[in-house]
């Protein structure tokens, strides 16, 4: 094949345009990215330094303010302040109760979004679409408010307490304790959760779960073999993001939890603020950190897995 | 015919479906012998699927009986009823390897491990794909998948097969391929067999007989031979094969006016450049190539027609004699007399 002129000239074009369309993406991509780095990277950076005793530099303020501040004994720093904190029987019933709320909380969640998902994809109808509609209505109510919403219904003198003393029946005071800081999370957390997993149930073709009623498959084997490992990558993902987001609460335990143990959102708060001891609330958020890292491995997993699937690698 | 209650494999008694508000199927009467592979052809919207969901417990038929083998299964569920069904995209679980697909309705019964494996294999040496048994369904071509959900529901050893357009996401080559595959594997297990298409070609050459369905009803049904050779209503000869179409009457071989309607298969139009008793004068119009055939059309005093010619094509342009070997005469849409 001869090239003609013109051939010649536009690729010529194109050869010139091409580096240069990567630069604009670029320079499009930067701002995001110099704001995590500068605002977000930085600051982690700093803190971290902070909580293995680097108390010079752009933590020098902070560490002659701050009570009971451990400085570096070594090159690379010192593991006093998480030695501090770990010892601290406060903290570890902190942890605890993080701990149990999320795994708690989580699986309720999970629960309740598949017991609605699987209802609509196995029933569906419109008693189906309202329920999960309804399910939806706390996305659009600000935590804050659901969170005195749910202190007063629960309270000493809230709500369920009247009613049921009209029967002569003490109902129990849930604010202020574990269980009331569940119900919150699971209020806020639950339509998210519904919403990943019963669009990824919606997603299967009826085909597939006609296969499985003509290979004489009952409902629960169905809901077993089929939906949920078809789904599974959802479900995950909702799963990852429900409990990275209940491990990190701090608004529903703050105005609906026990002052000892509480979660550790707002424990972190208490020890910056109220106990002037900012080197132990970094190493409590650096803590936090890392469980929710192993959470956000399950979700790299979940996504390699759908990406397996589907062939994208 | 009406077949001894023994010769019965499925009855379909008066079904009716309404979804929608709409007459889906309406008042349908069916009976497919033991062993027989009956097709049921037709448009898009005809039916037909729908037919096939209530025969797999899909769908509850508003009015009707659905017996199999002697038992009524109308109101059954899928999960109870002696069949089988292939979908039409295969439906193969993708979490599952061709084994595991294979393997669930055994599963399902529970039966032991050793005699899962056994029927396992059994059902894959059938469709010869014992080297793919652990690759997963989308590392298999589309027509070894198709393979994979007929195995799936052969293992079931069911009273009734039925196949839902199972051959429609082929392409031409691998369809006819399938075809045999699934013939061979019907006559050799002798098992009753509904298969849902809208190629003709497909149902012509793989069915026992064929019901043609139209508006919820069957048209039609009667062997492929039978059906193409008399097609019962005017609408099942426009649905089956090729057919010149003429508004009027027929007689000595020559079309005359009237007000019945005239269908002369391609295949039946002889030209000849030599006149032969009932022939007429005729011209060559135009010339189409089609492969192994020609399909020439051709100009008569009484009639325009065209016509299948595979030895001695003439050119456009020639004259001769054009001699109309049979036509089928329908009033009302119903056939009144083949000529």
């Amino acid at each position: 094949m001869t090239s003609t002129k013109t051939d010649v000239v536009a690729e010529g074009l194109g050869a010139a345009k091409a580096p240069r369309l990567s630069v604009v993406g670029f320079l499009m991509a930067l701002p995001p990215l110099l704001l995590v780095l500068f605002f977000v990277g930085l600051p982690v950076l700093i803190a971290f330094t902070f909580s293995l005793g680097f108390t010079t530099g752009p933590n020098r303020v902070l560490s002659m303010i701050g009570q009971e501040i451990h400085k570096k004994d070594q090159w690379w720093g010192t593991f006093s302040a998480y030695k501090d904190v770990i010892h601290d029987p406060r903290f570890a019933g902190d942890m605890r109760t993080t701990l149990a709320i999320t795994f708690i909380s989580t699986t309720l969640v999970l629960l309740m979004a598949l017991g609605i998902g699987i209802y609509q994809r196995m029933i569906g109808g419109r008693l189906a679409s309202v329920m999960t509609a309804l399910t939806l209505v706390p996305l659009f109510v600000p935590v804050v408010i659901a969170a005195w919403a749910i202190h007063t219904f629960y309270a000493g003198d809230g709500f369920m307490r009247s009613f049921f003393s009209q029967f002569g029946i003490e109902f129990p005071t849930v604010t202020s304790t574990v269980s009331a800081i569940a119900i919150g999370t699971i209020w806020t957390s639950l339509p998210f959760a519904i919403l990943m997993v019963t669009s990824g149930l919606q997603s299967i073709p009826d085909a597939l779960i006609e296969t499985a009623q003509d290979a004489g498959a009952g409902f629960i084997r169905i809901i077993r073999t089929v939906l949920i490992p078809l789904a599974i990558t959802p479900i995950v993902i909702a799963g990852t993001f429900t409990a990275i987001g209940i491990l990190g609460s701090f608004t529903i335990p703050l105005f609906l939890g026990p002052n000892q143990p509480t979660m550790l959102g707002v424990e972190i708060s208490n020890f910056f603020g109220a106990y002037n001891r900012p080197q132990q609330s970094i190493v409590m958020a650096f803590i936090v950190f890392a469980s929710a890292s192993g959470i956000a491995l399950i979700y790299i997993w979940a996504n390699v897995r759908s990406a397996k699937q589907s062939g994208r690698i | 015919m009406t077949d001894s209650p023994q010769e019965e494999g499925l009855v379909l008694n008066g079904l009716t479906k309404i979804l929608g508000g709409r007459v889906i199927i309406d008042n349908l009467h069916l009976v497919v012998k033991k062993g027989e592979m009956v097709s049921l052809l037709g448009p898009s919207g005809c039916g037909k699927t729908t037919t096939l969901r209530m025969i797999a417990g899909f769908l509850i038929p508003d009015k009707g009986d659905i017996v199999l083998n002697g038992k009524d299964v109308t109101t059954i569920g899928p999960e109870k009823r002696p069949s089988a069904m292939v979908f039409q995209n295969y439906a193969l679980w993708p979490h599952m390897t061709v084994f595991g697909n294979v393997a669930y309705p055994l599963k399902v019964r529970k039966l032991a491990k050793p005699e899962i494996e056994k029927r396992v294999h059994e059902a894959l040496a059938m469709v010869n794909l014992m080297h793919h048994k652990d690759s997963r369904p989308g590392q298999i071509s589309g027509g070894e998948q198709q393979r994979v959900a007929l195995a799936r529901a052969l293992v079931q050893e069911p009273d009734i097969l039925l196949l839902d357009e199972p051959l429609s996401n082929l392409d031409a080559k691998l369809r006819v391929k399938v075809r045999e595959d699934i013939r061979d594997l019907q006559r050799r297990l002798g098992i009753t067999t509904v298969i849902v298409t809208h190629d003709q070609d497909e149902a012509l050459s793989i069915s026992d007989r064929i019901a043609v369905m139209n508006n919820g009803k069957i048209e039609q049904f009667s062997t492929p031979q039978e059906l193409y050779d008399r097609p019962e209503t005017e609408y099942v000869a426009n649905f089956i094969g090729s057919l010149n179409h003429i508004q009027g009457g027929f007689a000595d071989g020559q079309v005359i006016s009237g007000t019945e309607v005239v269908g002369i298969r391609p295949e039946d139009v002889h030209f000849s450049t030599e006149q032969v008793p009932g022939s007429y004068p005729a011209t060559v119009q135009l010339v189409v190539p089609r492969g192994h055939f020609c399909e020439v059309y051709l100009k008569r005093a009484d009639v325009e027609l065209h016509a299948f010619i595979s030895l001695d094509v003439p050119l456009a342009g020639t004259s001769g004699f054009v001699k109309i070997n049979k036509a089928l005469i329908y009033k009302d849409g119903k056939l009144v007399r083949v000529a």
